[in-house]
């Protein structure tokens, strides 16, 4: 009896915990069945998987234990698009922190319809990747592209122009729709954490004379870490599995080929199915270690006192 | 503390920057998108359209297309985009109801097994896609779901639910146990008063839920690539198939284009404080 009390206090936010036991089974049961059956089996299939050799077009699903993890060391496709997708991971995270946090800083010190130039900034997240990069592609275009135009309208000797004939160019020309797209989240992100910041932090600096830019080092960017850590976070792993602009904008191209197209083409053209499993378990685990430095990096109690 | 002149000017020449960057694209797209076809080979580029054509569009819906004449593309455009809205909506509608019961479940109820199970779901939002992309192709071979609607709904739901769930529980948690235990008091079970008392106040939440779903099933392209080839292809898929080697017809990329993104476009002007509340709960894992 007391101990049936003693539950009770423990759980005193919650209601009657008589029947609740079915009644949250059965709720939880739908969630269950479907991450049960489309990702944590799969992922484990995927896991065992990528120990044997799997293509349809060789007889027989031989184990071959570390086999397709070692081949990827030794594979120079693979190698490239690992340097490929670094590089993008590179340019791709430190210009949407720099100017994502500056961003955030204008958007900041806006008073008046603050609402709709942060409806106008999120507005390219939204879009689906794939259509960004098609709008892109059209920009790029060496004829009748808008980005040839302007630099024309410049002086600047542009009019036929091709961006993709060159490995560097190419990469920035991907990497730019990547960042077009992905700098809005770091933007309401650091946003939000700017705004939580108590004014009169502000006004005291003010009071004993200090400037703008010594307020924004001093008080501003102390302040937003953890929220810069989580942006981050989402940055890399957003950069680590770019597809669309590159498959859309360059293809197989090896130039420009980053990991996740070459997991795409040895899965579905070489049919090279656990080597490819392989590749994509290698890919989230660095993805999620790369983050995690971040946080642990960056990542702390943010205190207003 | 009033910021000076220059402060000011500074300012806003960085918003107009940063609006030209993020609209700068988009108006040109719909500007190309009303563009006659004889107008991309002008030169130089008109950056303001000279003349306004709504044919590119006709020709996407298959409204007077003898006029017009070109590339036949109606039927599978419309197809297309029948099958974006309808496994968008599906896969929203599912994935908001499945994460709102569970929600409920993991905020107020007492079941075993309950915080392991919340964590594993939520963990799984560490895990991309494409790492269990080739066992699903299989699953949804062997079972006779490439190409079908319930096939890439579900996958969908699978895909969005752990963010929405986390979402729903943290909703669930902010509100007062008062009015339930209230309820109770009175006689109402506990499925009544999660349908007539708790539902109607998370409003907002359940918003923000179906948002960030339908603007991410809306924008798939992997996914539908790998299993929805031909019956139930998006507009994801469809569009980029007007880009070809030898021929790029700029007018119904545009005016594709224009349609794939009104819709997350309304989405954002209309509903961005939703949109905003829960992008922040869930980035902030």
């Amino acid at each position: 009896m007391t101990a049936a009390v003693a539950t009770r206090a423990d759980s005193s936010r919650r209601i009657a915990p008589r029947g609740d036991a079915v009644l949250g089974l059965l709720m939880v049961a739908p969630i269950v069945v479907t991450m049960l059956a489309l990702v944590i089996v799969p992922l484990g299939q995927t896991m065992w998987d990528s120990l044997h050799r799997i293509n349809p077009m060789q007889a027989g699903t031989p184990f071959i234990g570390a086999g397709n993890y070692v081949r990827m060391l030794s594979d120079s496709d693979v190698g490239l698009a690992w340097i490929n997708t670094v590089i993008y991971v590179a340019i791709a995270v430190s210009v949407e922190m720099v100017v994502g946090i500056l961003a955030a800083a204008l958007i900041n010190q806006v008073k008046v319809g603050r609402q709709w130039i942060l409806a106008a900034v999120i507005l390219p997240w939204a879009l689906p990747g794939v259509v960004n990069s098609v709008i892109w592609l059209f920009i790029y275009q060496p004829g009748a592209g808008l980005l040839n135009a302007i630099l024309v309208a410049f002086g600047l000797p542009f009019e036929n122009h091709v961006w993709f004939n060159d490995r560097t160019s190419a990469m920035l020309a991907v990497v730019v729709v990547h960042i077009w797209r992905m700098l809005p989240l770091t933007i309401v992100i650091v946003l939000a954490a700017m705004q939580s910041i108590p004014l009169h932090l502000y006004e005291a600096a003010h009071i004993d004379g200090a400037t703008r830019p010594q307020m924004f080092f001093t008080i501003t960017l102390p302040l937003i870490g953890s929220a810069v850590a989580v942006a981050m976070t989402n940055a890399t792993v957003a950069a680590f599995n770019i597809f669309d602009e590159a498959w859309v904008l360059a293809g197989a191209n090896l130039g420009t080929r980053p990991i996740l197209v070459q997991i795409y083409l040895e899965t579905f053209q070489n049919l090279r199915f656990s080597y490819g499993m392989a590749l994509s378990l290698v890919l989230t685990a660095i993805s999620l270690l790369v983050s995690l430095v971040f946080v642990l990096r960056f990542y702390r109690t943010t205190r207003f006192d | 503390m009033q910021p000076g002149l220059l402060q000011r000017i500074i300012t806003s020449i960085g918003i107009a920057v940063l609006l030209i960057w993020s609209l700068g694209p988009i108006y040109w797209t719909l500007v190309s998108s009303v563009t006659p076809s004889a107008d991309f080979s002008l030169r130089p580029i008109n950056f303001f359209p000279r003349e306004f054509t709504f044919d590119h569009f006709l020709r996407l819906l298959g409204i007077n297309v003898e006029r017009i004449g070109g590339v036949l593309v109606w039927e599978q455009f419309r197809v297309a985009l029948f099958n974006s809205v309808a496994t968008s909506l599906l896969a929203t509608v599912f994935c908001v109801a499945i994460a709102a019961l569970g929600g409920y479940a993991f905020a107020r109820l007492d079941f075993p097994g309950k915080r392991v199970v919340f964590l594993v779901v939520v963990a799984t939002l560490a895990i991309p896609g494409y790492a269990v992309l080739i066992p699903l192709y299989r699953l949804m071979i062997s079972l006779k779901w490439i190409d079908t609607y319930l096939g890439i709904t579900l996958i969908y739901v699978s895909a969005y639910l752990p963010l929405t769930l986390w979402l729903m529980r943290s909703v669930f948690d902010s509100l007062p146990v008062s009015l339930e235990e209230a309820a109770q008091l009175d006689g109402a079970g506990r499925l009544r008063i999660f349908f007539s008392i708790v539902l109607p106040l998370v409003g907002p939440g359940l918003t923000a839920a179906a948002i960030l779903t339908f603007l991410g099933a809306w924008g798939q392209y992997l996914v539908p690539l790998v299993f929805s080839p031909k019956v139930t292809k998006p507009l994801t898929v469809l569009i980029p198939e007007f880009v070809t080697k030898n021929f790029i017809d700029y007018g119904l990329i545009t005016a594709s284009g224009s349609i794939a993104i009104l819709i997350p476009a309304l989405v954002v002007i209309f509903l961005n404080r939703y949109l905003v509340t829960g992008l922040l709960a869930g980035s902030v894992k």
